[in-house]
C-alpha cells in the first residue's frame, strides 16, 4: 500500500468553464511543478428535452458540427491546453489519444482525450456530461484519483444561508462533497503568496501536514496564522502557531511572515489574508446540517474572502 | 507511515461512506422528496369548503407536478408517467380510461410537429437561409440582425422556434467566429446575434399553431371545456389555423421591429459592420454550390403541409396533418426514421400528453373553477378582477410561470385555472387564453424559459445573467403590444 502510494502521481483537475477565472485556474495548476498530472474539466450538464420545445439539442450541435464550428466545452479545453502549454507544462510533441464513453440518456457521452509524454506524464482534456455541473465534478473525483480541484468562484455563493443551503453554487457543492483539496479561484495569482490558518486542532494541523505541498504550491511564500478569540487565549494561539511552524521547519519549509490575532476569527484570517493571493484553511470537518445549525469558519471564509481560498483535506 | 485499520473501524468508515452517499442521494433529490412530502400533506388534509375530495386529489396532484415541473429533481417524463399512475391509483379512474385521455389531436399535433422539425433540419437549408439573409441585408450589422430576426421569426411561426433556432444557430456562430476567433472580441455582437435569433424565434412562435406546442395545447383546451357539438354558440371555441394567425400574427409582427432595437440598445455591439465576415461566409456558402433536389422537395412538402394546415384542419384536425407531413417526408426518403426517433424527445410528448390529461381533470373535479375563485377573491381588492386589471394579472402570471418552466408547461398547467376564470370574470375564454398563450412566449429572462433560449444558450456565448440584462425590456415591450391588441385589436375579432 504504502509503495503504491508513492508512486501514486500527483493529479490535479481542473474545473474548466470560459472564464478567465478558470483559466487562471490552469496557469496555476502549471506552476505547481513538473511531474504532476493535470486533468482540465468541463461539465456539460445532460439536456432537458422540454426546454428544448420536445426537439433535442443535440440536432442543434450536430448542425454546428456541420458548419465546422467547435461545441463550446472544446473550445474551452482547448484554450485550456495552451495555457498549460504557454507555462511549459506540456509540450507539442506528446503521444496522443481519444477515447469516448457512453452515457445513458446522453449520445454525445464522456468524451477524454489524454495527451502522454515519455516519462508517463499525462495531461487530460475532459469534457464530461452529467446532470448537473457539480455532480459532474464530483463523479469525476470517483473516476480517478485527486489531489487537488481548482474551480472558479461563484458569485451566485454569497447569498443568505438558507438559499446556499438549497441551492449551493457549484463551487459550495464541490467543496462539501470532495474527497480532497479544494482550492476556489477567485483573482487566482501566485505571487503574494499564501497565508496557511490553523485552530491548532490535531484535525486542522494533520490535514495541513498532509498537503504541505499544496499548502505551499511549490515555491510560493509562506505565511502563518492563529487567533485567539480572546485576550486569554493569546498564550494558547501562540502555542497553535508555534506547532505549525515546527510541521514547516521539519520540512525546511521557510516562513515569511507569522502572526497572532485576537477577535473574531473569520474577520481577522479575512484581514490578514487580504494581502495573500491564496487564503489555505483546514476542513471543519463539520456536515453540511451541522454547518446550517453552527457556522464553520473554513465555511465562512470560502464564502466572503474577496480572494482565493484551499480548503486541504 | 504504516496505517493500522481494524474491523471495526472498517465497518465504521463502510457506514460513514454509505451515510455520505444515500445523504447525497436524498439531497440531490430533495425536491422530488418536498413534492412528495407537500402532496401528502395536502392529501392529508380535509379538502377546503366548495372542493370535493376528488378535486383535492387533482389539486394536489397539479402542485406536486408543477413543483417537479420547476426543480426538475428526476427526468421530467418521470412526472407524466406519475401523472397516469396517480389519476388511476389517486382518482380511480380506469386504466383504459386515462390511457386513452393521453392521446388527442393537439398531443397528435405536437408529435408531428417535432418530427416534421427535425425533417427540415435535416435537409441542411440552414446554408441557403444564411446566404438569404446576407444577400438581402447587405453588411451592416443592425441590418443583419433585422434580417436575422426577420428570417427566424417568419419561418418559426410556420415551423416551430425550436427547428428555426437549431437552424440559425450555426448560421449566427459563424458570423461570429469569422468575425473574430476570440470570444472577449465579440462578446456584444456574439449576444446581440444570438438575441436576435432566439428572441426571433419566441416572438414568432405564437404567430400560428404551428409555432409551438402551447399553441397546440391552448386549442385542445379551448376545444375540451367549452366545444359542445349540440350548441352552435360554441363553435367559435373550435379554433383552426386561419383563425389563430388572424388573431396572433400581427402581435409578431409589430413586436419585430422593436427586438433588434432593444438588442442594439442594450448590448452596443463592438462591430458596426460585418464586412469581412460576410465575405468570408459568401465564400463558404458558394462552396456548397445550388440548392439541391432534396431540399427543393423539402420547401414544397412543408408548403403541402402548411396548405393542409390552412385548408384541411377543419376536416381532418392539425394533429392528423402533422402526422401525415412526418410520414410523407419519411415516404420521400427525405430523412430516416433513425433520424427522427432520436432527435426527437419522445418524454416530452408523453408529459404534454399527461399534463393536458390532468388538466381535463382540474377541470371535470372543479378544481381549476376552486382556484380560479380563489384567485378572482385575491384580485378583487386591487381592482383586478375583470378588464384590463384581470388581463395584466393573467400575463403576469403566465410570464412568471413560463420564465421557470417551458413555455409549453406552463400553458398546460395554466390553461385550466385561466380559462375558469375568464368564466368566473365574465371575460371572454378565448381572450384570456389568448393572452395565456401569448403572454407564454415572454419567458426572455432565463434559459429555459423557450426552446430558441435554451439552443441558443448551448453555443456556450452567452451568460445566464445576458437573458436578465435584456429580457425585462423585452417583457415589457411585448407585455404593452398584448394589451393594445387585446383591447383594440382581437374585439374587432369578436372575442
Amino acid at each position: 500500500m504504502a509503495d503504491q502510494a508513492s508512486e501514486r502521481k500527483f493529479r490535479i483537475l481542473v474545473c474548466i468553464d470560459g472564464t478567465e477565472e478558470s483559466y487562471r485556474g490552469a496557469s496555476f495548476a502549471a506552476e505547481f511543478g513538473p511531474e504532476h498530472d493535470i486533468c482540465l474539466c468541463y461539465v456539460r450538464p445532460m439536456d432537458h428535452g422540454l426546454r428544448s420545445g420536445g426537439l433535442n439539442v443535440r440536432i442543434a450541435r450536430e448542425n454546428m458540427l456541420n458548419w465546422g464550428l467547435e461545441l463550446p466545452g472544446i473550445t474551452y479545453l482547448k484554450k485550456g491546453r495552451d495555457v498549460l502549454i504557454a507555462h511549459g507544462a506540456m509540450g507539442d510533441d506528446w503521444k496522443e489519444e481519444a477515447t469516448h464513453v457512453d452515457v445513458e440518456g446522453d449520445p454525445l457521452g464522456d468524451n477524454k482525450i489524454e495527451y502522454t509524454d515519455k516519462t508517463g506524464k499525462k495531461i487530460i482534456l475532459k469534457l464530461k456530461v452529467a446532470f448537473n455541473v457539480p455532480s459532474g465534478i464530483l463523479e469525476q473525483t470517483e473516476v480517478a484519483h485527486y489531489d487537488l480541484i481548482i474551480l472558479g468562484a461563484s458569485e451566485r455563493w454569497r447569498r443568505g444561508k438558507t438559499k446556499s443551503f438549497w441551492d449551493p453554487a457549484v463551487a459550495e457543492k464541490v467543496v462539501d462533497h470532495a474527497p480532497c483539496s479544494v482550492l476556489v479561484a477567485r483573482e487566482l495569482d501566485a505571487v503574494r503568496g499564501h497565508l496557511i490558518c490553523s485552530d491548532g486542532s490535531e484535525h486542522a494541523n494533520a490535514a495541513i501536514e498532509r498537503n504541505l505541498f499544496l499548502a505551499s504550491h511549490g515555491n510560493a511564500p509562506v505565511s502563518i496564522l492563529a487567533v485567539s478569540p480572546d485576550v486569554e487565549g493569546e498564550a494558547a494561539a501562540a502555542g497553535h502557531l508555534a506547532k505549525l511552524k515546527s510541521i514547516f521547519d521539519a520540512k525546511r519549509i521557510t516562513i515569511k511572515n507569522s502572526y497572532t490575532r485576537i477577535g473574531d476569527p473569520v474577520e481577522q484570517i479575512l484581514e490578514v489574508g487580504a494581502d495573500y493571493s491564496v487564503i489555505v484553511v483546514a476542513e471543519s470537518g463539520k456536515t453540511p446540517w451541522a454547518r446550517f445549525f453552527s457556522s464553520s469558519v473554513s465555511q465562512d471564509i470560502m464564502q466572503t474572502a474577496p480572494n482565493s481560498v484551499m480548503i486541504v483535506r | 507511515m504504516a496505517e493500522v485499520t481494524t474491523n471495526s473501524g472498517r465497518t465504521v468508515r463502510v457506514i460513514a461512506i454509505t451515510m455520505k452517499s444515500i445523504g447525497f442521494y436524498v439531497w440531490q433529490r430533495r425536491w422530488f422528496f418536498i413534492a412528495m412530502g407537500v402532496g401528502a400533506i395536502m392529501m392529508a388534509l380535509p379538502p377546503p369548503d366548495g372542493l370535493s375530495q376528488k378535486g383535492m386529489t387533482v389539486l394536489t396532484m397539479s402542485v406536486v407536478a408543477t413543483i417537479l415541473f420547476v426543480t426538475e429533481p428526476v427526468p421530467l417524463p418521470t412526472v407524466a408517467l406519475l401523472i397516469v399512475v396517480g389519476q388511476v391509483i389517486l382518482l380511480g379512474l380506469d386504466s383504459t380510461s386515462v390511457a386513452t385521455s393521453l392521446m388527442n389531436d393537439s398531443v397528435l399535433f405536437i408529435m408531428g410537429s417535432l418530427m416534421l422539425a427535425v425533417a427540415v433540419v435535416k435537409q441542411k437549408l440552414d446554408k441557403r437561409l444564411a446566404f438569404f439573409i446576407v444577400r438581402m441585408t447587405g453588411t451592416k450589422t443592425s441590418r443583419i440582425c433585422i434580417g436575422i430576426s426577420a428570417v427566424s421569426g417568419i419561418l418559426a411561426s410556420f415551423i416551430g422556434e425550436h427547428t428555426v433556432a437549431a437552424m440559425m444557430l450555426p448560421v449566427g456562430l459563424t458570423l461570429i467566429t469569422l468575425t473574430s476567433d476570440d470570444p472577449r472580441q465579440v462578446r456584444r455582437l456574439a449576444a446581440v446575434i444570438l438575441f436576435s435569433i432566439s428572441y426571433g424565434c419566441s416572438i414568432a412562435g405564437i404567430g400560428t399553431p404551428s409555432g409551438g406546442a402551447r399553441n397546440a395545447i391552448m386549442i385542445g383546451y379551448w376545444r375540451e371545456f367549452f366545444y359542445d357539438p349540440a350548441n352552435p354558440d360554441t363553435y367559435k371555441f373550435l379554433i383552426d389555423y386561419v383563425t389563430w394567425m388572424a388573431y396572433a400574427y400581427p402581435m409578431f409582427l409589430l413586436q419585430l421591429p422593436f427586438v433588434t432595437l432593444i438588442l442594439l440598445h442594450t448590448f452596443r455591439p463592438e462591430h458596426r459592420d460585418l464586412s469581412r465576415a460576410v465575405v468570408k461566409l459568401r465564400a463558404q456558402i458558394q462552396e456548397e454550390g445550388g440548392m439541391t433536389t432534396r431540399g427543393w422537395a423539402t420547401i414544397v412538402l412543408f408548403f403541402l403541409v402548411l396548405l393542409g394546415w390552412i385548408f384541411g384542419s377543419d376536416a381532418l384536425g392539425l394533429g392528423t396533418i402533422a402526422v401525415l407531413g412526418a410520414a410523407a417526408f419519411l415516404v420521400a426518403g427525405l430523412v430516416n426514421w433513425e433520424d427522427m426517433n432520436s432527435g426527437v424527445n419522445w418524454g416530452v410528448v408523453l408529459l404534454y400528453a399527461a399534463v393536458i390529461s390532468l388538466g381535463v381533470q382540474m377541470k371535470e373535479t372543479g378544481a381549476a373553477k376552486w382556484v380560479a375563485e380563489g384567485f378572482i377573491a385575491m384580485l378583487s381588492p386591487f381592482g383586478a378582477d375583470q378588464g384590463i386589471g384581470l388581463w395584466v394579472a393573467v400575463s403576469a402570471l403566465t410570464t412568471a410561470v413560463t420564465n421557470t418552466m417551458s413555455n409549453g408547461a406552463a400553458v398546460a398547467v395554466l390553461g385550466p385555472l385561466v380559462l375558469n376564470l375568464a368564466d368566473i370574470a365574465g371575460e371572454s375564454p378565448l381572450l384570456i387564453g389568448f393572452i395565456t398563450a401569448v403572454s407564454s412566449a415572454f419567458a426572455y429572462l432565463t434559459v429555459v424559459g423557450t426552446p430558441a433560449c435554451t439552443i441558443v444558450y448551448a453555443s456556450g456565448y452567452l451568460k445566464t445573467s445576458d437573458f436578465l440584462v435584456v429580457g425585462w425590456r423585452m417583457v415589457l415591450m411585448s407585455t404593452a403590444i398584448l394589451l393594445v391588441a387585446a383591447s383594440v385589436y382581437w374585439p374587432l375579432l369578436g372575442t
